[in-house]
């Protein structure tokens, strides 16, 4: 071949490049990605020559990241969801998930845990409709005793503590407060997380608080912590919820700011200033197997969010920090030939370390099936710690800047959201679209249009429409006993008979009246929750009193 | 008899998340004839009184967070207290293929693994409807 090395220029090589492919050129099918932007098979210089990529990670507007030099001082958190049974199960879990080298920023510990679904609904182990439930898919903490024993040991300062809470989550952490006290310490000592995410119930068809008492009970939380637990991340902005839901990534981008922002002019409206909580708040995403869609999207997520918080009137850098924690899509794993899931998992993790984020948490291969088991759920734990000390993909910050892809597609992943943004702020905020059931008909379409795409075959999944087998699986999932159950229920009767019902049924009171008056617009929640934690008020009971007084609804 | 689409209830258990399944399947059915009653969440007992009252010929359990066993149970038990033997009875979701044997001798029909196009549940149910229309 004579083919000269082209040094005079990119248009000659441009040129060339196209004499090279004019044979095949129009054969090639035309592709998108998930959300739904065309894309080309190669990227040059042009396609970033009208952006501005003078950036630097750790500088405004953090498009490259959040820390000058990335991971260098410290690895990103492992933080795998765990819990199930009762605490004493549970607990047994935190020591053995230390033991495996879990950890968080400059060694500190990271407790990501799951709640079961009575106590996220807020009904107690002996309530009849808890029944089956009890300690199955997240662990059952119902009582300050309970809380007791998840702290018990665990240095306060050094130990993040992020509970997934559902609708409990005022009643979560007023517990855990309550603990900490009974170990004379105060709520400042706490670290760690409270999801505070009402706005999910945008696209979930689950029961919860009507959305503007809902709106007011995470502002709530975020003024207590606010004034008396300032190193408490108050809020967790569900962009992997959305994701789940079935929002593409542009969408979950654009709907998931937009959460954010909503959670902003809240607390505005309540007396904030913007720099006294919008750096407390953080986000959760979703990243699935798109490699290049995933980092793309955070760092325009980043962007974005800088601009927004700026806009708002945040003027320190902690509070333009989009800090991102993410959970590896459950929804693009199959149960079909289950192990394939590692490779996805591996793919996702990788998106999310070369896309620059704070925390990590990756799926266990088998969650198609049922409870990850012991050796699934290490082993997603192991990938992540492969990725951390044997790829060298933390080892320079935001790797992929300067690719003429990547630097593109940021971009247009960017314009997508901010249309989508732009369109709910103009029709009235997040908060409006979660109450009118736009933003979830808008998720529900995508869902829809994704299914059609796996089943005509346009988007392909291994294992479920493409290289099928007729196998049965035989894969036994981690079993929770349901003896658990009466475990749970006796725990909490030997608690109630500690306790003085005279000061219980005082707490009740003074918590109905106070939520009667939250109700009116009046008064706060949070030290009422506190002061009934502290006397022995279980979790379903503040759930139930509030429930009474707030109304139980399902959004349409 | 009057011809009328093929009637599904689909429910999910009483305290469960994540409806993207179900909804998914609900919107399949429908596209696939069928007159779909999305019930969300409910009881062993809501769910039957919900099929009794709709008249339904299918009812569909999805399951995300376990207790697959324990509301299979329930269910098949009212459902022939009421003598609804009638009714074809599938589940699907987050359910190790190894339970699946347990559960049909329980009773239950079918059981679907996620993922699945709703034309084969569509399809399923056409082929194994238990009540007979001209």
């Amino acid at each position: 071949m004579s083919n000269q090395p082209n040094n005079n220029g990119f248009d000659k090589a441009k040129e060339a490049w196209s004499k090279a492919r004019q044979k095949y050129a129009d054969k090639i099918t035309p592709k998108t990605n998930l959300s739904g932007i065309p894309i080309r098979s190669v990227y040059t210089p042009e396609d970033t020559a009208s952006l501005d990529l003078a950036n630097m990670p750790g500088v405004y507007p953090y498009t490259r990241g959040l820390y000058p030099d990335g991971y260098a001082l410290t690895p990103w958190m492992q933080q795998m969801v765990f819990g199930y049974g009762t605490v004493e199960e549970t607990r047994k879990k935190m020591e053995s998930l230390v033991a495996q080298g879990m950890e968080g920023y400059f060694g500190h510990k990271v407790f990501n845990v799951v709640y079961d679904l009575p106590t996220m609904y807020g009904i107690d182990a002996d309530h009849p409709e808890a029944e089956g439930n009890v300690g199955q898919c997240g662990v059952h903490l119902c009582t300050v005793e309970d809380y007791d024993e998840l702290i018990r040991d665990w240095e306060l300062e050094k130990t993040n503590f992020s509970l997934i809470t559902g609708d409990n989550c005022l009643p979560g952490l007023a517990l855990i407060i309550a603990a900490a006290q009974r170990r004379g310490q105060t709520a400042d000592s706490l670290r760690g997380n409270s999801m505070n995410w009402y706005p999910r119930i945008a696209v979930q068809d689950i029961p919860s608080w009507p959305p503007h008492l809902g709106y007011a009970l995470m502002t709530d939380l975020i003024q207590y912590c606010s004034k008396h637990a300032p190193a408490w991340n108050t809020a967790n902005i569900f962009m992997y919820g959305l994701s789940e839901a079935g929002a593409t990534p542009v969408q979950e981008l654009a709907y998931g700011l937009a959460w954010g922002k909503s959670v902003i002019d809240a607390g505005k409206a309540a007396g904030l200033e913007p720099d006294h909580f919008v750096g407390r708040l953080g986000f959760q995403v979703g990243i699935q197997t798109n490699l290049f869609e995933e980092v793309a999207k955070l760092r325009a997520h980043r962007k974005m969010w800088a601009e927004i918080t700026r806009k708002a009137g945040c003027t320190v850098p902690q509070c333009m920090h989009a800090r991102v924690h993410v959970h590896t899509a459950g929804n693009v794993l199959t149960a079909q030939q289950p192990l394939n899931n590692t490779a996805r998992i591996t793919i996702q993790i990788m998106a999310a370390v070369l896309g620059g984020v704070q925390s990590i948490h990756s799926c266990s291969f088998d969650e198609t099936i049922g409870i990850p088991t012991e050796l699934s759920h290490r082993t997603a734990l192991r990938s992540q710690q492969i990725m951390m000390w044997e790829s060298g993909l933390k080892d320079v910050a935001d790797p992929l800047a300067g690719s003429y892809y990547v630097e593109w597609l940021t971009d247009q992943m960017e314009k997508e959201a901010w249309k989508i943004y732009n369109r709910v702020e103009d029709l009235g905020g997040y908060m409006k679209g979660l109450a009118d059931g736009s933003i979830k008909r808008d998720i529900d379409n995508s869902a829809y249009q994704t299914k059609l795409q796996i089943k005509k075959g346009t988007l392909p999944m291994v294992g479920l429409n493409r290289y099928v087998m007729d196998e049965k699986e035989k894969h036994e999932p981690f079993r929770v006993d349901y003896a658990i159950e009466r475990k749970a229920i006796e725990r909490l009767r030997a608690f109630r008979k500690k306790r003085s019902q005279q000061e219980v049924d005082g707490a009740l009171l003074s918590l109905k009246n106070a939520c009667d008056q939250f109700k009116g617009g009046a008064g706060h929640l949070m030290p009422v929750l506190v002061d009934a934690a502290g006397k022995g008020v279980t979790n379903g009971e503040m759930m139930e009193t509030m429930r009474n007084a707030f109304g139980w609804v399902v959004t349409d | 008899m009057v011809e009328r689409p093929i009637k599904v209830l689909l429910a999910k258990k009483k305290i469960d998340v994540h409806g993207r399944g179900t909804k998914l399947i609900a919107r399949e059915l429908r596209d696939a004839g069928m007159e779909v009653i999305y019930f969300r969440f409910g009881t062993a007992e809501e769910i039957i009184s919900a099929a009794l009252q709709e008249d339904v010929d299918v009812i569909g359990v999805s399951i995300m967070t376990s207790g697959h066993l324990s509301i299979a149970k329930k269910l098949m038990s009212g459902l022939k207290e009421h003598e609804m033997d009638d009714v074809l009875v599938i589940m699907g979701g987050v359910i190790p293929e190894v339970d699946f044997d347990e559960l049909k001798a329980m009773g239950i029909d079918e059981v679907f693994l996620p993922g699945l196009p709703g034309e084969t549940v569509a399809q399923y149910i056409r082929e194994n409807l238990k009540r007979v229309y001209v």
